[in-house]
């Protein structure tokens, strides 16, 4: 016998009752006012269990019985309801608690840490090349209007750069020769600063600021920059960037889910972390990509850390003449470019084998 | 009058978001809309008033649809938002447009999908009144605290250089300005009124209907309150903390660090004091808003209950009061930020305790003669939509 309430069809009136089971095939329901109705146990709807919320029982006329007595319910009803207690069974016992929450923290960790990065990796290259056209188209004039403004460099200059780099540069990539490679030249400047910079846009066209082409001391620093560039487009790392961007937010979303905005702020947090961390992995790809061409080419790897300190160097302070290493400290997760010093440290063991003649290189990567 | 009961617990809880999460990440997401329907099961049903329990009716396969498309259309927005700004400038404009109809789709939804001893509520606002709601009046308010200003500093002096118009209009900006934010101010409060009798007036309860009669002049005084409370809460806040830091830190130290802001170099070697008094001030900000929040929502809510009837016999109180709501508030942030998130179940259920306990019904009139009204079955597209994109109705009773 389970006790319960039982209320008609669609009515918020509610008297007690009691079910019986007559056999093992149908049942009996004894409401308080009087009414018994009866029925075959099959043509019963019985709800999902759910911890100790009451339970839900539609009778054939569409009335319900509801009922506390959960354990009883399943006991009677076991042979209907086995998906339910599947997952019922996981939400009750300790050892399945336990599991989950191992399994959970374990799988969003390597999710984030892995899973997204290679996901997104196979993605980016699965598309069409046409997809990063169509991601950089505009961009550059959206770039001139509020970032860039002409460049002073003599066209005599900027003629000498692309030839060099089209006859001698560019076919070092084999990878993709549907890349087409534009070098453009541009003055970039915050306050009264000018900055050193270059960038690369998906559809293969590369950036040079003034200031970058004047710190340059020699053609293989230029190089090794060029190099680096060509290493994004050639992996693909801006469409790459937006697919991990995806991934984030939608994860995001769902974990965040019903919560409210308060919990939005250390979420918020977290993915700029976590998407800091994929651009610091995209910058070393990159670097790894210059390196190792840059040993088939025959330029001293060295150049790259050259460039890449002086760069630093000034961005730094152009006061300040004392070198400053630095450290590995809090900051440098947050920064979406690995600190300068992992980078000399690699380009120095390329170096290394630049020495020896070598054009392959096994290096060891503290991470 | 009864209070509500939420027979619930923390621990209890705990195991089903646990093997929910569990189950989304192994079904890469799909598990979600069953997840979310057990969610909303375990804190229906251990809501209850005297014995009688609300109930969530709607399944997991019955979201799955509308789950689809709204993740379809936010995977576009992402990424769309990504790649071009001007694609993203369009897409708000969009949500802007949409949000109305979102809400409106999601309150049907919702409250047809929930009965209370048996009994399912449904919602009968118009889809007009809702664009009113909250599509017109927030346009107005941004109106009222951009346009306007902006409109009236650009406008008057060029006035005044083309015609001859006498210097003095130049004094009419600040009094322009100053009139358009006292209305954006009026409006404010005009909107929460609209929304929280749109929501309840729109209610029904079986063939019940709710209603509440609201005076834009109560919300006005208590949107008067709030931002007293809030500069106040503000001014406590940086005293302290400037007290803090001149105690700790210094005053040389600071204006050394003031004087070296240009230079990246020194800024960095000050980076281990910069960083705790930013993390301080930071942290500080978010319990001085959680605390002006919880006045704000506590004050509302009593006014909107104590004049809310079900059919004009049954009437309701919240006895919730802004302390014990902005304490729960904090120390659930603190705990979830601390934990990494693994204490939300608990949050959660603190909170929906704390909210029900201090709802009363009177409920003398007794709920016997309230029937199911027949109803097309809603589709769950819209509230779909609204959840994946944050669009927050603020029902919350």
């Amino acid at each position: 016998m389970i006790e319960g309430k039982w209320y008609a069809e669609g009515s918020a009136s509610a008297s007690a009752a009691r079910l019986f089971i007559e056999d093992d095939t149908s049942y009996r329901v004894e409401v308080n006012n009087g009414t018994v109705l009866k029925g075959k146990l099959k043509n019963l709807q019985v709800g999902n269990r759910l911890a100790n919320i009451k339970r839900k029982i539609i009778l054939e006329d569409g009335s319900l019985f509801s009922t506390s007595q959960n354990d009883e319910v399943d006991k009677v009803f076991k042979k209907h309801l086995k998906i339910n207690s599947f997952i019922h069974g996981l939400e009750s016992k300790y050892r399945w608690i336990f599991i989950a929450l191992i399994v959970t923290i374990l799988s969003a960790f390597s999710f984030f840490k892995w899973g997204i990065p290679w996901t997104s990796k196979q993605i980016a290259h699965a598309l069409p090349e046409k997809t990063n056209q169509l991601i950089a188209a505009n961009t550059l004039e959206f770039l001139d209007t509020y970032m860039f403004s002409k460049s002073t460099v003599t066209s005599l200059k900027i003629n000498k750069i692309r030839k060099h780099f089209q006859s001698k540069i560019v076919p070092l990539s084999k990878e993709n020769k549907a890349i087409k490679y534009t070098l453009h030249f541009r003055s970039w400047s915050d306050g009264n600063m000018s900055i050193p910079n270059a960038l690369a846009l998906p559809s293969g066209d590369i950036i040079l600021t003034d200031k970058f082409v004047e710190l340059c001391k020699n053609q293989d620093e230029m190089d090794s920059v060029l190099l680096h560039e060509m290493g994004h487009v050639v992996h693909r790392h801006t469409l790459e960037m937006v697919i991990e961007g995806t991934f984030v937010s939608v994860a995001t979303m769902l974990i965040v889910g019903d919560s409210n905005g308060f919990a939005d702020m250390g979420v918020g947090l977290g993915s700029l972390l976590v998407s800091s961390s994929y651009s610091r992995g995209h910058e070393s790809e990159a670097d790894m990509y210059a390196f190792t061409h840059m040993l088939t080419a025959q330029i001293n790897p060295k150049a790259f850390s050259n460039i890449m300190q002086r760069m630093t160097e000034y961005m730094e302070g152009k006061t300040s003449t004392k070198k400053k290493e630095s450290k590995g400290n809090i900051l440098d997760y947050l920064s979406s470019h690995p600190n300068t010093k992992n980078r000399v440290d690699i380009a120095n063991q390329f170096a290394e084998c630049y020495k020896k003649g070598l054009t392959k290189c096994d290096i060891k990567v503290k991470d | 009058m009864k209070a509500l009961n939420f027979e619930g617990s923390g621990n209890e809880y705990f195991k089903i978001w646990i093997v929910n999460v569990l189950l989304v990440i192994v079904t890469l997401g799909l598990y979600y809309p069953w997840a979310k329907v057990r969610n909303h099961r375990y804190f229906y049903g251990n809501a209850t008033l005297e014995g009688r329990n609300f109930e969530y009716h709607a399944t997991g396969k019955q979201l799955f649809l509308g789950f689809l498309v709204a993740m379809t259309l936010f995977i576009v927005y992402v990424v769309i938002q990504q790649i071009s700004p001007l694609g993203s400038l369009l897409l708000l404009l969009f949500l802007f447009i949409a949000i109305p109809w979102l809400i409106w789709r999601s309150l049907k939804f919702s409250m047809r999908m929930t009965s209370f001893s048996n009994v399912r509520f449904g919602f009968e606002g118009t889809l007009k009144e809702s664009y009113i709601n909250f599509f017109f009046y927030p346009f107005l308010l941004l109106l009222a605290i951009y346009g306007i200003p902006v409109a009236a500093a650009v406008a008057i002096p060029m006035m005044d250089t083309q015609a001859h118009i006498p210097s003095w209009t130049a004094s009419l900006i600040p009094l322009i300005i100053f009139l358009s934010l006292m209305f954006a101010f009026y409006l404010f409060a005009l909107i929460k009124k609209k929304n929280a009798s749109y929501v309840v007036n729109g209610s029904r309860y079986g063939q019940g209907i709710f209603s509440a009669q609201l005076q834009t002049r109560k919300f006005l005084s208590i949107l008067l309150k709030t931002i007293i409370l809030g500069v106040v809460v503000l001014a406590i806040l940086f005293l302290t903390l400037g007290a803090v830091v001149y105690g700790t830190v210094g005053l040389e130290t600071i204006m050394e660090i003031k004087n070296n802001m240009q230079d990246p170099q020194k800024t960095a070697e000050y980076m281990g004091t910069i960083i705790p008094i930013v993390t301080m001030v930071y942290l500080g900000l978010i319990l001085a808003v959680l605390f002006v929040t919880a006045y704000a929502t506590a004050r509302q809510r009593e006014y909107i209950y104590e004049n809310m009837s079900l059919d004009k016999k049954i009437t309701f109180a919240s006895t919730l009061k802004a302390k014990p709501l902005a304490w729960v508030m904090i120390t659930n942030f603190l705990l979830v930020i601390i934990t990494l998130g693994l204490a939300f179940p608990w949050a959660k259920v603190r909170m929906a305790k704390l909210m029900l306990e201090n709802t009363l019904v009177d409920t003398e009139a007794g709920f016997y003669d309230y029937v199911t009204q027949k109803q097309k079955e809603e589709s769950s597209l819209g509230e779909q939509i609204g959840d994946a994109f944050d669009v927050d109705v603020g029902l919350g009773f």
